[in-house]
Formats: structure tokens, C-alpha cells, sequence
């Protein structure tokens, strides 16, 4: 059997964005920034957030456990570096607006810099026993490093009720710009194979589909060729899938290499699959190998308006700030700068704004790059094209959903399902009337949450 | 170093497109329809285009001025209103009617519902449809295309009625039907002339070739999608088709009926109106279906010889019907909660 599946997976909708990898795709994964200070996030993931368990001006270790929550769907923090615990204060963070993080000064005589972790010779999954590795992979505080960042344990941990029996390696990169995970398959194949092997073992996962985007055929050839030699090559496949958007979206990609559902408003182990990241399955490598927690991570910074754009190895904790003057800043034209790729990222108004175990890239958009009217936030009555309708990977009907929410009819506005919504952004990318559908879906489903909270008191 | 840096949700890149561009795409689709209507019937097209055109975008200022709303005209719908109104009204039409018909398009087609995006009907055909209830006779009256009879584009004529004037192979149709006539002939002889244009009728219907060319230029460009055009022309064809096999005598070809009349410009750029039509898939195909069908009801069994605007009237009107019959079911189908 060949290690590479024939043929090219998709789903129906999706969009195709200009894809702008070339800003960043052929720049090696380098050492970031030597910081002075990080803010270690005590919220970097979905589930519950970490108590602190250091207090200020401790000493503290690099890779020294700073935070922790003794909930099921939690992942604990470290330190990236060595120094001195300055404050544990409010900072502005990505997703939930404000959240307690752990400042950490550097000492400065410590030198902090951590190369990248290398697999050693010799490395055979059998030895480390299922337990093992899910102990290994919560004590590193992994989390999915592809932008939700959900606890990886949880996810490969063997549940009785939930038996899984495959497992799928998102390498699809789907959004615009970004190319970390494309270096760290170029670069760091073996660790990645390794992860894999070892979370196919945890997860007691019978077939292995390694998912990635035919617009990066020397990804898939790296993979492919490291397979090849491999004894268990059998069992681990490479799925080449159409490049669109969102294509590596969970749902979208099991869609397309197992033309299998996913429940509505269910997650993948119903049906007995698990997806993983690439780079998490590297960080798993390491956490398991090298029992190294995972404090750093690769990020990509890019966009037309960044000096040097670039795939850089930085602490997590470095602020954006830091990593953009280490690209040589940005030019005058900047409009927009983004934490994730352009589709689904951030836009953040503070640039102290930490990097989280979860921040993929930095994008640095120019107003031609946003639009014109975007920019403007120039609107139009809906035409009822239909486009929005056409474009939805999940089937929904955006633009009624959107207009219920702007009424204030969030029943009328569940009535289509708004729940199910994945806010992958296709709609309003597609939009002829610039109208914002993902933002009053966003909206919606928060209200609807809030409302659903009050009825239960 | 960063002074103006903008904070919005996500996405932050969108497609080159605008309402604006949808519409322009439109009139791009229609120019060839206009440029026969040109060659056809001489200055009376251009004048009535720019009567209506003007009319549409006047009125449209105006109404937003009485509602003290900002001013839309901008996103040219008010011109795409004006061309489709005047494509459809026949060539020699005394100037007051015309405008008449497009203060009517816009002010109580549109406006009135809440300007572009809230008008239940397409605004064009609510002029249309009340010209021809009120004007009657100048709204059947058809000249013959200029490269029939030269004297026709003398537009100092007195008085439009005494034109030479042809009825048009719809109008013959109908005759046909009403006095058993035979029909069979008539269908073959007529076929070629209105596929090309050279016969009487309103002043963008006649020419089939122009009206497939617009369309398919809107077709290329993904500004409509095939599934109404197709429904629309596919099933009026089988409409005409059951007829024609029942009777071939009095009954003319299907394809006659296609190519003749407003069915091409309905099909192409009437009922592809975005506004008024539905929005999933499968209503594209009910909403084309009935299109079609009414169209050829009232044409064959019907009093009028032609039923494009009442038909594309009443198919609006069922258009949120249509809508909530058809909801979309997530990927994932329905959530069990």
C-alpha cells in the first residue's frame, strides 16, 4: 500500500482567499527574540483557568510549573524562562478580552534561549506505556496549538464511552499567510512522526490520515518520503486535500478524508475520531521524549506590512510588541494587526498582548489588504444574493441568521440553526454588501448563552 | 509607531465585490440587449432608455430626500431598474408614460418597502404591470423594427398610434389560439427573425441572440447562477411542449415560445433579480418552475398573450414562502437537543 493516498479530499463551500503564503513560506523556523519580560497567560486554553502557584517576586526555573487547576479540562502553565515573578496582574488577552497573567522579569545574566527540541536516535513509541504518555502530555500542559488550543489530553485520552479509531493530523493550514505549521513539517518531520506514533498509541487509534494541503507539495513530499522507510507505514497514510478555506477546519476535514458527520453541535469522538494539530503532534514528541513542558513555540509573523517577515521560535509570554520590533517593525501602511491568520484571527488594539500556547501568527494587514470598504465599515442593504448561502461549509443560511440577531430575535435566529455556526468567516468574506454575518452570529450566540444562563437561575 | 491600528471581527480580508459591482455586472449583461434595441428602433431606444434610466434615478434621490435618508443611488440599482423598465416597454411609448411607469417603479416598487434589499417585487415589473393596466392601448401598440420599414424612426410623427404598426408573433399566437388558425407555419417562419430581432415587440424582448450573449456574461461571472434561468426556460418549454404535441395545428413550437416575447429577458435578468427571488438552491428551482409555467398558462390558456410580468409578480410574491419551505439543515443534521 502506498503511504500517499490518491486523489483530492474536500467538502462542498468554502472560499478561496488569496493565500499570501509566500511572504513567510521559505523563511526557516529561527530563534525569536531574546526577551526581558514575558506574561505567562494563566488562561491559554479552553476549560478551566489556572490558579497561580508561585506568588510575587519568586525566583523561578525555567520550565518551573507556575500555574495549575486540578479540573479534568485544564493544562497547566510554566515558565519559559529564568527570572524573577514581577506581578501577577491584568493583561489584555486575545480571546477573552482581560485575563490574569504571571509577569516574569528575566534575570539578566540567564541566558534563556532554548534551541528546539531534537528526537534522538533510537525512538520507539512501545516503550512509553498510554498512561504514560497522557501523564507526560498533561504535566507539559499541552493544548492544541492550531488556534482553539483544547487541552490535548482530553483529546487523546482512551475514553470507555467514546472508543476512537482514528485519528487525523491537521496539516491543511488553511488560513491565508500563516506557514508555521508548513516550516515545522519541512523542518521538523521525525518529531512530528513521532507524535504521532505516540499519540496513535495513547489514544489506542487504529488508522492514521495525515491531512495536508495540496498547495504545499514539499510538505507532503517530506512526510511521505520519512514514511516510506517507516515499518508501520501501513498505518499511517498522507491524504493530500483541496486547498481551500477552511479545509482544515475539524469538522471540514473529517467531512473530506472520511466523508463522515460530525453531529451537529457534537465533537469528532462521537463518531471515534480525534484530530491533531501538526505542531501539537511535535510538541507531543517532545513532552513525552524529552519530558520538556511546552514553553515555547513556533510563530509565524507576517504580512505586507511587516519588515522581515518570518517563522520564529519564541517564548510564550513574549508580547507582540517584542516580536514585531524584532521583525523590524512595521511600515507606515499598517492598518490591522491580527493574532491568528486574517480569516478567524484577532485583531488587537493593545500590542503588549501576549503570546499564547495557541497563537499561531501575527498578521500585520494594510488597508488594501483589508478593503476598501471594509476599512470603512461601509455597508449596504442585504441583495440576497445568496452568495453567503452558497460559501457556508456548514450548510447554514447566514444571512437570515445575521438579520434575526440584528433584530433581536435570537429565537427566530436558532431556529436556523445559529448554534451550528463553525464562524469560519466565509460569509462575510464573500459578502457583496460588506454586511459583518460572522460578527452578528458571534453576537448571537453570546446573547443566546447569557439568556440560556438567566432562565437557569 | 502605531496610531491608527483598527480593532473589528473577523474576517479581516473580504472579496473585491460590492453591491455596486453586482450591479454594474447587470448593466454590462444588458448592453448587448440595449445595443439591439438601438439598432432595431433607432432613437426612439435611446430615448426611452434615457427617460427611464434618468426617471429611476431621480425619483430614487427624491424619495430618499422626503424620507431624509442618505442617498443610495450610489449603488446603481436605481439605473438597473430603469433599463430593465425600459427594455420592456414597447419602442414608440409617449415620453410621460415612460416616466410615469419609473417614478411608480421606484417609489412604489421600492422605496416605499424600504429602498434596495426590502422590495417584496422587482420594481420594474410593478411599473410595467401598472402601465399596462392603465394604458392599455399605447402599451400593445408595436412598431416594426427600423430595417423593416424605413419610416420608422421619424419620431416626428404626431401621433404614435398612427404608426406603422406589426402585432407582434406572440400577439399572432394568441390569434392563433382564439380562431383556430394554423400556427405550424407561422412558428417556422417566425422562428429565425425573433431569434435574431426583426420583429415588432418591445424594445429589448426582440432580440433572442443579444439577450442569451448578456446572459451569458452574467452566467461567466457568477453574478446569477444557472438554476432560474434554466427552470424558468426548461419548464416553460415542456409547458409548450405538451401543448404543442396535443394540438400542432393550433399550437405553435415550443421553441417559438422561448425565443419570442420577454421570456429570455424574465428568464436571464427579471427573475435572476436577487431581491425577489429565494435564496437556497432548491427554491431557485420551485421559484423558476413557477416562472415559467404561469408564464406559458397565461400565454396558452390565458387572455393575454404575454404572462412574463404577471407571472414573475406572483412568483414574488410566494418567493418568502418559497424560503421557509426550503430551510437549510446543517452538514451535521439536525441537533439532537
Amino acid at each position: 500500500m502506498s503511504v500517499q493516498l490518491k486523489g483530492r479530499f474536500s467538502f462542498p463551500g468554502g472560499v478561496h482567499p488569496p493565500e499570501k503564503k509566500e511572504l513567510a513560506c521559505e523563511s526557516p523556523i529561527q530563534p525569536g527574540p531574546a526577551v526581558t519580560e514575558v506574561a505567562v497567560m494563566l488562561s491559554q486554553h479552553l476549560g478551566a483557568v489556572c490558579d497561580p502557584l508561585i506568588r510575587k517576586a519568586d525566583a523561578v526555573q525555567a520550565g518551573q510549573k507556575i500555574g495549575d487547576r486540578d479540573a479534568f479540562v485544564s493544562a497547566p502553565v510554566h515558565s519559559p524562562i529564568n527570572g524573577k515573578v514581577k506581578e501577577i496582574a491584568l493583561r489584555s488577552h486575545a480571546v477573552i478580552g482581560r485575563g490574569l497573567a504571571i509577569v516574569i522579569e528575566a534575570l539578566p545574566n540567564n541566558p534563556t534561549k532554548r534551541s528546539h527540541f531534537t528526537l534522538p536516535d533510537g525512538f520507539d513509541e512501545r516503550k512509553y506505556s498510554a498512561e504514560q504518555i497522557c501523564e507526560a502530555v498533561r504535566e507539559a500542559g499541552l493544548v492544541g496549538m492550531g488556534g482553539a488550543g483544547f487541552p490535548t489530553r482530553v483529546k487523546i485520552e482512551p475514553n470507555p464511552r467514546l472508543p476512537k479509531e482514528t485519528l487525523i493530523i491537521n496539516g491543511c493550514e488553511c488560513e491565508p499567510y500563516i506557514t508555521c505549521d508548513y516550516r515545522i513539517m519541512l523542518e521538523w518531520t521525525n518529531q512530528i512522526i513521532a507524535g504521532v506514533r505516540l499519540a496513535r498509541r495513547a489514544s489506542g487509534c487504529s488508522r492514521v490520515f495525515i491531512a495536508i494541503e495540496d498547495n504545499k507539495p514539499l510538505a507532503i513530499e517530506a512526510i511521505s518520503e520519512a514514511l516510506k522507510n517507516a515499518a508501520d507505514g501501513d498505518r499511517i497514510a498522507v491524504a493530500p486535500v483541496k486547498t481551500k478555506y477552511p479545509q482544515g477546519g475539524e469538522r471540514q476535514l473529517i467531512r473530506a478524508v472520511l466523508k463522515r458527520y460530525v453531529p451537529t453541535g457534537g465533537i469528532p469522538p462521537m463518531i471515534g475520531v480525534v484530530v491533531l494539530n501538526v505542531a501539537t503532534a511535535a510538541a507531543i514528541a517532545e513532552a513525552v521524549v524529552s519530558g520538556q513542558p511546552l514553553t515555547h513555540r513556533v510563530v509565524t509573523v507576517t504580512g505586507e506590512a511587516i519588515a522581515r517577515p518570518g517563522n520564529y521560535y519564541v517564548p510564550i509570554g513574549t508580547s507582540v510588541e517584542d516580536l514585531v520590533e524584532f521583525c523590524g517593525g512595521v511600515t507606515e501602511k499598517c492598518a490591522k494587526v491580527v493574532l491568528g491568520g486574517p480569516m478567524m484571527g484577532i485583531a488587537i488594539a493593545d500590542l503588549k498582548t501576549p503570546v499564547t500556547k495557541a497563537t499561531n501568527a501575527v498578521t500585520v494587514l494594510t488597508r488594501e489588504q483589508i478593503g476598501r470598504a471594509k476599512f470603512a465599515r461601509r455597508q449596504t442593504a442585504c441583495i440576497r444574493c445568496g452568495r453567503c448561502l452558497q460559501v457556508c461549509p456548514e450548510n447554514l443560511n447566514p444571512t437570515k441568521i445575521a438579520h434575526a440577531v440584528k433584530h433581536n430575535l435570537l429565537d427566530v435566529a436558532a431556529g436556523y440553526y445559529m448554534n451550528a455556526c463553525i464562524q469560519c468567516g466565509c460569509c462575510s468574506y464573500v459578502c457583496p454588501a460588506n454586511i459583518e454575518l460572522t460578527g452578528y452570529v458571534k453576537t448571537g450566540k453570546i446573547f443566546l448563552a447569557r439568556e440560556k444562563k438567566k432562565m437557569a437561575e | 509607531m502605531l496610531k491608527d491600528i483598527r480593532v473589528s471581527c473577523a474576517p479581516h480580508i473580504s472579496q473585491p465585490l460590492s453591491t455596486r459591482s453586482v450591479m454594474i455586472d447587470v448593466i454590462i449583461g444588458l448592453a448587448p440587449a440595449m445595443a439591439a434595441a438601438g439598432y432595431y428602433f433607432r432613437v426612439h431606444a435611446a430615448i426611452l432608455i434615457a427617460v427611464c434610466v434618468l426617471s429611476c434615478v431621480a425619483s430614487e434621490w427624491l424619495c430618499n430626500r422626503i424620507r431624509k435618508k442618505p442617498n443610495s443611488l450610489d449603488d446603481f440599482s436605481a439605473v438597473v431598474t430603469g433599463i430593465i423598465l425600459a427594455l420592456s416597454l414597447p419602442p414608440k411609448l409617449p415620453i410621460w408614460t415612460a416616466i410615469v411607469g419609473s417614478v411608480l417603479c421606484i417609489a412604489i416598487g421600492k422605496m416605499v418597502f424600504g429602498g434596495l434589499g426590502a422590495n417584496i417585487f422587482n420594481p420594474a415589473m410593478v411599473g410595467r404591470t401598472f402601465l399596462t393596466a392603465s394604458f392599455g392601448l399605447l402599451m400593445t401598440t408595436w412598431t416594426v423594427p427600423a430595417t423593416i420599414d424605413r419610416a420608422m424612426p421619424d419620431v416626428a410623427q404626431e401621433n404614435a398610434l398612427n404608426a406603422r404598426t406589426q402585432a407582434t408573433p406572440l400577439a399572432w399566437s394568441k390569434l392563433a389560439i382564439k380562431n383556430e388558425l394554423g400556427a405550424d407555419i407561422y412558428g417556422e417562419q417566425q422562428f429565425m427573425p425573433s431569434l435574431m430581432g426583426q420583429v415588432g415587440g418591445c424594445l429589448g424582448e426582440t432580440s433572442a441572440i443579444m439577450l442569451l450573449i448578456g446572459g451569458l456574461y452574467l452566467l461567466i461571472r457568477r453574478t446569477i447562477s444557472f438554476h432560474i434561468p434554466l427552470a424558468v426556460l426548461s419548464s416553460a418549454f415542456v409547458f409548450g411542449g405538451i401543448a404543442y404535441l396535443l394540438d400542432s395545428y393550433v399550437y405553435v413550437q415550443p421553441f417559438f415560445h422561448l425565443t419570442s416575447g420577454g421570456m429570455l429577458l424574465c428568464a436571464l435578468f427579471i427573475a435572476t433579480d436577487p431581491v425577489t427571488a429565494p435564496l437556497t438552491r432548491r427554491g431557485m428551482w420551485l421559484f423558476g418552475i413557477g416562472v415559467g409555467t404561469i408564464t406559458m398558462l397565461i400565454r396558452i390558456v390565458g387572455e393575454y398573450p404575454e404572462g412574463v410580468m404577471f407571472s414573475i409578480l406572483l412568483m414574488n410574491a410566494v418567493t418568502p414562502l418559497i424560503d421557509r419551505l426550503f430551510k437549510r439543515i446543517p452538514a451535521g443534521g439536525k441537533p439532537s437537543v
